[in-house]
């Protein structure tokens, strides 16, 4: 009782520990790509040191509230992730609850910026809700594609079979679901090339436009969650779990650093053409990886 | 960070929160714009430094008023410095926002920033190379050490002042007053 107690205190905790890592990392790597010295590993923290001591302007009852759904939604799906061997709510719940409380967390930012009335919100917010129309289908022929194999909807359950046999990425029907995840892995994380909706240059961040002061704060923290979580899925699905926390982190920082080469070099793609890629090779991938499964399990 | 810093982390993170995290705008009002891709990309890498460039005026806390000043600009210059969130710190760039520069006799260009909004430093020359910008921000530091980067506190106190001076040049401003007036 008191272990699940600390457990449930704690992979909070944990989780932004190691998102606010990876945005600092991301900066550092990206600046060694551009041949940069780039900023210290901990400027994010020191950015949100200085936005919470900064005065901010709030827009509306709802610019408050919605933030604050968004980063419960974030916590409560991390709450059902295994860490390693952490997995607080391991018993109840599975890959089902994931997909739809991972929901709320967009859908909180949205009404929290909607709030803000300003152009350049209500673009960027059609733009990132066509973008998860577009990465939301092959994610979940994805998920149909390992709950079949596996016979479970327990993300636990999954791990552990995924511990006798071998990691489901070189299984064979699997790792084309695996490499389908991989190719909307970006998508998820909103990093180019499908940036599109937070673009600095073309709409001005976009949902972030009216952020500022303790909700930027708060908005980079979700954005931390948001990063913990998509890659902990695909590390907990495809690579196997962790036997304890720290394989699991270095199978996330692996994944990580490689989306952020992506990130690094390509340029960012207009909706269209986001669309257009989205609905294609991952959906085709996903498609045929769930048809094989089901094949072969007949 | 070396370690004579952490204690001053510990008494004043405010502080250098403020130092370390410097968010410049994008924002041309003129020529000296084109030093600030190079300060910011791989040849005068100002990210060491904390420093980079955002989209909004929101995120930002620091102002760089590159180049002349026509009338046009200072009504978006003010409209922008006004949703900047504090503290905030503005510096002027270049020669012309200090006293006109080759602009002095200009019908189109105000000739003192100073007079319109609060200026925390200036960087002379026409142009200034990049380094400045980098030793602009090294002598920010210093002031925002000594609390003398006080712009935004000038700003309020001496709200008055300041938009009597705007209503002079723009005629009827048509957004209402930040600070209350009398």
């Amino acid at each position: 009782m008191v272990t699940k107690v600390m457990q449930i205190i704690l992979s909070p905790i944990l989780a932004l520990i190691v998102g606010v890592f990876f945005l600092g990392l991301a900066r550092k790597i990206m600046a060694r790509i551009h041949w940069r010295y780039g900023p210290p590993l901990v400027q994010p923290v020191i950015d949100m040191i200085r936005l919470f001591y900064q005065k901010s302007v709030s827009h509306g009852r709802m610019f408050d509230l919605g933030i604050i759904l968004s980063l419960a939604g974030s916590i409560v799906v991390i709450l059902f992730l295994p860490f390693g061997r952490i997995c607080p709510l391991s018993n109840s719940g599975g890959l089902l609850v994931i997909l739809y409380i991972m929901l709320l967390a967009p859908l909180g930012m949205a009404l929290s910026a909607g709030q803000g009335a300003n152009p350049n919100i209500s673009i960027g917010i059609s733009r990132k809700l066509i973008l998860s129309l577009g990465y939301e289908v092959p994610l979940l022929l994805v998920l149909l594609a390992v709950m079949t194999r596996y016979k479970t909807i327990s993300i636990v359950q999954v791990v552990n079979a995924q511990q006798n046999t071998g990691w489901s990425v070189f299984s064979f029907p699997l790792f084309l679901s695996g490499l389908s995840y991989f190719l909307i892995l970006p998508a998820i994380l909103g990093i180019r090339p499908f940036d599109v909706s937070s673009a600095p240059q073309e709409i001005s961040s976009g949902p972030m436009v009216e952020y500022g002061g303790k909700y930027l704060a708060l908005a980079t923290i979700e954005h931390a969650f948001a990063l913990f979580i998509s890659i902990a899925l695909f590390v907990n699905l495809f690579l196997g779990g962790g036997a304890n926390p720290i394989t699991f982190f270095i199978k996330m920082l692996v994944v990580f650093v490689l989306g952020i080469c992506i990130h690094a070099v390509f340029p960012r793609f207009r909706i269209e053409q986001a669309i257009k890629y989205l609905w294609k090779w991952p959906t085709l991938l996903a498609f045929l990886g769930l048809i094989m499964t089901l094949v072969i399990r007949s | 960070m070396d370690r004579n810093q952490i204690t001053k982390w510990i008494k004043a993170p405010a502080k250098m929160a403020n130092k370390y995290s410097l968010h410049a705008i994008y924002f041309c009002t003129g020529c000296g714009i084109i030093e600030v891709p190079p300060v910011i990309t791989s040849r005068w890498d100002a990210e060491r430094f904390g420093v980079i460039p955002v989209a909004t005026p929101r995120q930002a806390n620091l102002f760089l008023i590159t180049g002349y000043v026509s009338v046009k600009t200072l009504r978006a210059i003010i409209r922008t410095y006004e949703q900047m969130l504090e503290p905030k710190y503005a510096i002027g760039f270049g020669s012309c926002p200090i006293n006109g520069g080759m602009y002095w006799d200009s019908y189109n260009t105000i000739k003192h920033l100073d007079k319109y909004i609060p200026i925390d430093g200036w960087i002379a020359g026409c142009m200034p190379r990049p380094e400045a910008i980098i030793i602009a921000v090294t002598h920010l530091w210093t002031l925002i050490d000594k609390d003398m980067a006080n712009g935004y506190v000038k700003y309020r106190e001496n709200y008055e002042y300041y938009r009597k001076n705007q209503e002079k040049v723009l005629g009827e401003l048509d957004w209402p007053p930040l600070y209350p007036t009398e």
